[in-house]
C-alpha cells in the first residue's frame, strides 16, 4: 500500500469550525485529490507534510508511519522527508535559483554561498535548463521558470514522496500543458509516490490512477471520478455549487 | 448646522481664556525647594484672606530658578535658600536692591535614615569606610550644597569626601535619597528634617560661619508689584512666620 | 578628559548596552509574539508597548522604588550578589533600555508578521531545525524592519533623562550622560557648555535619523 491516510482535524476560525475528516487507502502511486476551495485538500496535504498535527488518525506514506495519535508517532517536518511544492512555490525571495536549489542540501545555520553546486543541483538545474537563470533571484523569473526552481529544489533533498498543492493553477493554460507533461515524464522516471491535489480536472486526466473527490473535509464516496460535465471545469464549479 | 456649533464653541473658548487672564490678581511666586511644604500652606491662607488673588507657587533649586528668571520666565516674587542668589538677581537686574529683604533662617543638618545604625557625631566621622554615599546638592546651583561645601571645607573635608558624594539637582532630593536608604547620609536643612520627620533622623547640627538668611524680594519684571508687594508682607506677618516655624524654620 | 567629552562618552556607552539588550529582548518578544497566537496575546503587547508612552519620570520613580535598597528586586540584588544599582552607569543602562525596548519590539513584531509563514514551512519540510529557518530564512528577510527599529531605540536611549536621572543620579564620568550635563549646565547658568553639549547630541540624533530613513521598506535591494 501506497498512502494509508486517516486524518481527523477540528479547525476553528472566528466562530467557524471546520471539520477535516479523511480516510483514504491508495495502491497506487499516483494519488489526485479533486475538490473546490474550501475543501480542505490544502490542510489534507499540509498534515501529511507535518505542517499540520491531527487530533487523531495516522498517516502512513510509501511504507514509513509519519503520523499514528495511538501509538503517539508524530514525526516532525524536517524528519519526514516530503518533497512538498507549495501553490505559490514559496520560493526563498532572497536567494539565488542556485542557492534555493540547493537549500535543502546544507543543513547548517549558513545558507549556501553563491556558488554553491554539488553534483545533484548541477543535474537539476541542467534537467529543468536553469542553468542561464541560475544567479537570478525568484522575483526575476517567469511563472513556469519559479514552478521549476521550487520542483528542483524539492526534488535535490531525495524525498521519499511528492506533495503538490494546485502546481499548475497559476500558470496559463498552455504552459499547464507542457510542464503537465514534464513533471509526468519526471515522477514515471523517479518512481515517487506523488499526492496531487487540485480543482483543475485536467490534472486528474494526466496523473491520476486514482483519483478521489473531497468536499467539506471529506472524501466523497462513490462520486464519479471524472463525469462529463468536469471537462469544462468552470461547469464543474457550476455543479458543485448548486 | 456644524459651523454654528464651531462659532459657539470658539466663542465660548475666547471667553473663558479671557475671563482667564483677566483675573483679578495673580501672581507667581519662584521659591527654593526647602519651602515647598510651608509656603504651600501660606499660599492657601493668604489667597483665603485676599479674594480673588491668586498665587502660582514654581519650587526648585535657588540656581535654577535664577536660570529660568534670566531667561524671561514671568516671575513675580523670588525667595532663595541663600543670599549669594539673591545677589546675583541683583547683579542681573532681575530685582531691584531696595526690594529684598530677609524672612527667615534655617539650619544646615546631616541626617541619616531613620533606621540607620550608624553613629556620627562629627564631620570627621564621615570619613569612616561603612560611610559609602552622601547626598549632596550641587554646589553649581543649589545653596543648601553650597552652605555644605563651605562647612566641609573649613573642616578641610570637601576633597577627602568628594568620591563619596552624590549630587543633587535640589535639596528635596538629597533629602528623598537618604530617606529610602540610598545614601548612608545627606546634607539637608533642619526645616527638611522636620518634614520627614519619621523616615529621617538628624545626626548633627554643621556649624555655619555664614547663617542660612532666606531673602524674599519683589522681582523688576513683577505684572502686578502691588500684589508681589502684598504677598511678600503677608510672608513677614505673624501668621506665615507661625508657619515656617511650625515647619522648622526660624526667625530673621 | 574635558567634561563635555566624558558626557558624551558616557552616553555612548550607556546608549550602546541599553540598544542591545533591547534589542536582544525586543527580537525574541517579537518574534513570540508574531509567531505565537494565545489569549491575551495583544493585552501583552500594550503592557509592553507602556514605557513607551509613560513619562520617563514615572518610570523613573517605579524602578527607583523596585531596584532601590527597600525594593525587593533591590534588595535581592544587594543580599544575593551586593549589587546596587542606584547610582551606577548600569543602572542608566537598565532606565534607557526599558524606554528602548518598546522600539525595537513593535518593529521587529510587524517585519516578522511580513514575512510569509509558508517560506518557513517550505524550509522545515526540506529540513531544516527551527533555529536554522530562522537565521537563515526569517532574519535575512525580517532585518531592514529590526534595524531601523534598533536606530530609534538607540536615539531615545542616546536622549534619555528623567528615569535616567533618578535611577542613577547625575554623577559626573559615572552617570552624567549628556543630557543630564545639559539640564545641569542650564541650572548652573553655563550656557557656553549647554550650547556645545546641545551641539553634539543634535548632531548624533540627526545622523541617526537619517540612517534609520534609509532603511525604510520600500527601498528593497538584496544583498
Amino acid at each position: 500500500m501506497q498512502f494509508d491516510l486517516d486524518i481527523q482535524k477540528t479547525l476553528r476560525s472566528g466562530k467557524r469550525t471546520f471539520h477535516l475528516n479523511l480516510r483514504l487507502q491508495s495502491d497506487s502511486g499516483r494519488l489526485v485529490i479533486l475538490g473546490p476551495s474550501g475543501a480542505g485538500k490544502s490542510q489534507a496535504l499540509r498534515a501529511i507534510a507535518g505542517l499540520l498535527r491531527p487530533d487523531s488518525g495516522r498517516i502512513m506514506v510509501g511504507g514509513a508511519v509519519l503520523f499514528d495519535s495511538a501509538r503517539r508517532i508524530n514525526l516532525k517536518p524536517q524528519a519526514r522527508r516530503m518533497g512538498y511544492l507549495f501553490q505559490d512555490y514559496a520560493l526563498f525571495p532572497h536567494l539565488s535559483v542556485r542557492q534555493n536549489i540547493a537549500f535543502g542540501e546544507t543543513p547548517g545555520w549558513r545558507n549556501p554561498g553563491r556558488q554553491a553546486g554539488s553534483e545533484a543541483v548541477e543535474r537539476w538545474l541542467a534537467a529543468f535548463h536553469l542553468e542561464h537563470l541560475a544567479h537570478q533571484l525568484p522575483g526575476e523569473l517567469s511563472g513556469g521558470q519559479r514552478q521549476r526552481v521550487a520542483l528542483a529544489r524539492a526534488l535535490v533533498a531525495q524525498p521519499a514522496a511528492l506533495l503538490l498543492d494546485e502546481p499548475f493553477a497559476a500558470l496559463d493554460p498552455d504552459l499547464r500543458t507542457v510542464l503537465r507533461g514534464e513533471l509526468d515524464r519526471l515522477q514515471r522516471e523517479l518512481a515517487l509516490p506523488m499526492i496531487l491535489i487540485s480543482h483543475d480536472v485536467a490534472d486528474a486526466q494526466v496523473f491520476g490512477d486514482h483519483v478521489v473527490r473531497m468536499r467539506d473535509g471529506a472524501i466523497q464516496p462513490g462520486a464519479p471520478a471524472i463525469d462529463g460535465a468536469d471537462i469544462d471545469p468552470i461547469l464543474a464549479e457550476k455543479k458543485i455549487h448548486g | 448646522m456644524p459651523s454654528k456649533l464651531i462659532r459657539r464653541f470658539l466663542a465660548a473658548f475666547l471667553l473663558f481664556s479671557a475671563a482667564s487672564i483677566s483675573h483679578a490678581a495673580e501672581i507667581t511666586v519662584s521659591a527654593a525647594a526647602s519651602l515647598t511644604d510651608a509656603f504651600k500652606d501660606i499660599a492657601r491662607s493668604y489667597e483665603a484672606a485676599h479674594p480673588g488673588s491668586k498665587v502660582l507657587l514654581n519650587f526648585g533649586a535657588s540656581g535654577a530658578l535664577l536660570q529660568q528668571m534670566a531667561k524671561g520666565a514671568p516671575v513675580d516674587v523670588l525667595a532663595s535658600a541663600d543670599q549669594e542668589t539673591m545677589d546675583a538677581a541683583v547683579t542681573r537686574k532681575l530685582v531691584a536692591p531696595r526690594e529684598r529683604m530677609n524672612f527667615v533662617r534655617n539650619t544646615l543638618v546631616l541626617v541619616v535614615p531613620a533606621d540607620s545604625s550608624f553613629n556620627i557625631k562629627r564631620l570627621g566621622d564621615l570619613r569612616l569606610e561603612k560611610i559609602t554615599r552622601l547626598a549632596v546638592g550641587n554646589p553649581a546651583s543649589v545653596p543648601a550644597g553650597r552652605y555644605t561645601r563651605a562647612a566641609l571645607e573649613a573642616a578641610k573635608l570637601w576633597a577627602p569626601l568628594g568620591p563619596k558624594m552624590i549630587m543633587t539637582q535640589n535639596v528635596r532630593q538629597a533629602l528623598d535619597y537618604v530617606a529610602r536608604g540610598e545614601t548612608d547620609a545627606g546634607f539637608v536643612y533642619g526645616s527638611d528634617a522636620v518634614a520627614f520627620k519619621g523616615k529621617v533622623k538628624v545626626a548633627l547640627e554643621v556649624p555655619l560661619a555664614t547663617p542660612v538668611s532666606y531673602p524674599i524680594a519683589a522681582t523688576a519684571g513683577a505684572k502686578d508689584l502691588a500684589e508681589a508687594r502684598r504677598f511678600i508682607a503677608w510672608v513677614q506677618a505673624p501668621a506665615a512666620q507661625a508657619v515656617l516655624a511650625r515647619y522648622g524654620f526660624m526667625k530673621p | 578628559m574635558h567634561p563635555t567629552w566624558t558626557a558624551l562618552a558616557l552616553s555612548l556607552k550607556v546608549a550602546c548596552w541599553a540598544t542591545a539588550i533591547a534589542l536582544v529582548l525586543g527580537v525574541a518578544v517579537g518574534f513570540l509574539l508574531a509567531r505565537r497566537r494565545f489569549p491575551g496575546r495583544e493585552l501583552l503587547d500594550t503592557i509592553l508597548t507602556l514605557p513607551m508612552v509613560m513619562p520617563p519620570t514615572v518610570l523613573g520613580y517605579y524602578l527607583l522604588v523596585l531596584l532601590g535598597r527597600q525594593g525587593w528586586i533591590g534588595q535581592g540584588l544587594q543580599d544575593w550578589f551586593g549589587i546596587n544599582l542606584i547610582f551606577t552607569w548600569q543602572g542608566a543602562v537598565i532606565a534607557a533600555a526599558i524606554v528602548a525596548f518598546p522600539l525595537v519590539f513593535k518593529p521587529a513584531r510587524a517585519a516578522f508578521e511580513t514575512v510569509d509563514g509558508r517560506l518557513e514551512d517550505a524550509a522545515r519540510v526540506l529540513g531544516m531545525s527551527e533555529a536554522a529557518l530562522f537565521l537563515r530564512v526569517t532574519l535575512p528577510l525580517a532585518w531592514r524592519g529590526i534595524l531601523a527599529g534598533a536606530l530609534l531605540a538607540f536615539a531615545r536611549a542616546m536622549g534619555e533623562f528623567g528615569a535616567t536621572l533618578m535611577v542613577a543620579g547625575s554623577i559626573p564620568g559615572r552617570t552624567q550622560t549628556l543630557s543630564i550635563a545639559v539640564y545641569e549646565a542650564v541650572q548652573a547658568g553655563q550656557d557656553d557648555i549647554a550650547n556645545t553639549l546641545v551641539l553634539i547630541t543634535s548632531a548624533v540624533c540627526i545622523a541617526v535619523l537619517l540612517t534609520a530613513g534609509r532603511l525604510a521598506p520600500g527601498r528593497v535591494t538584496h544583498r
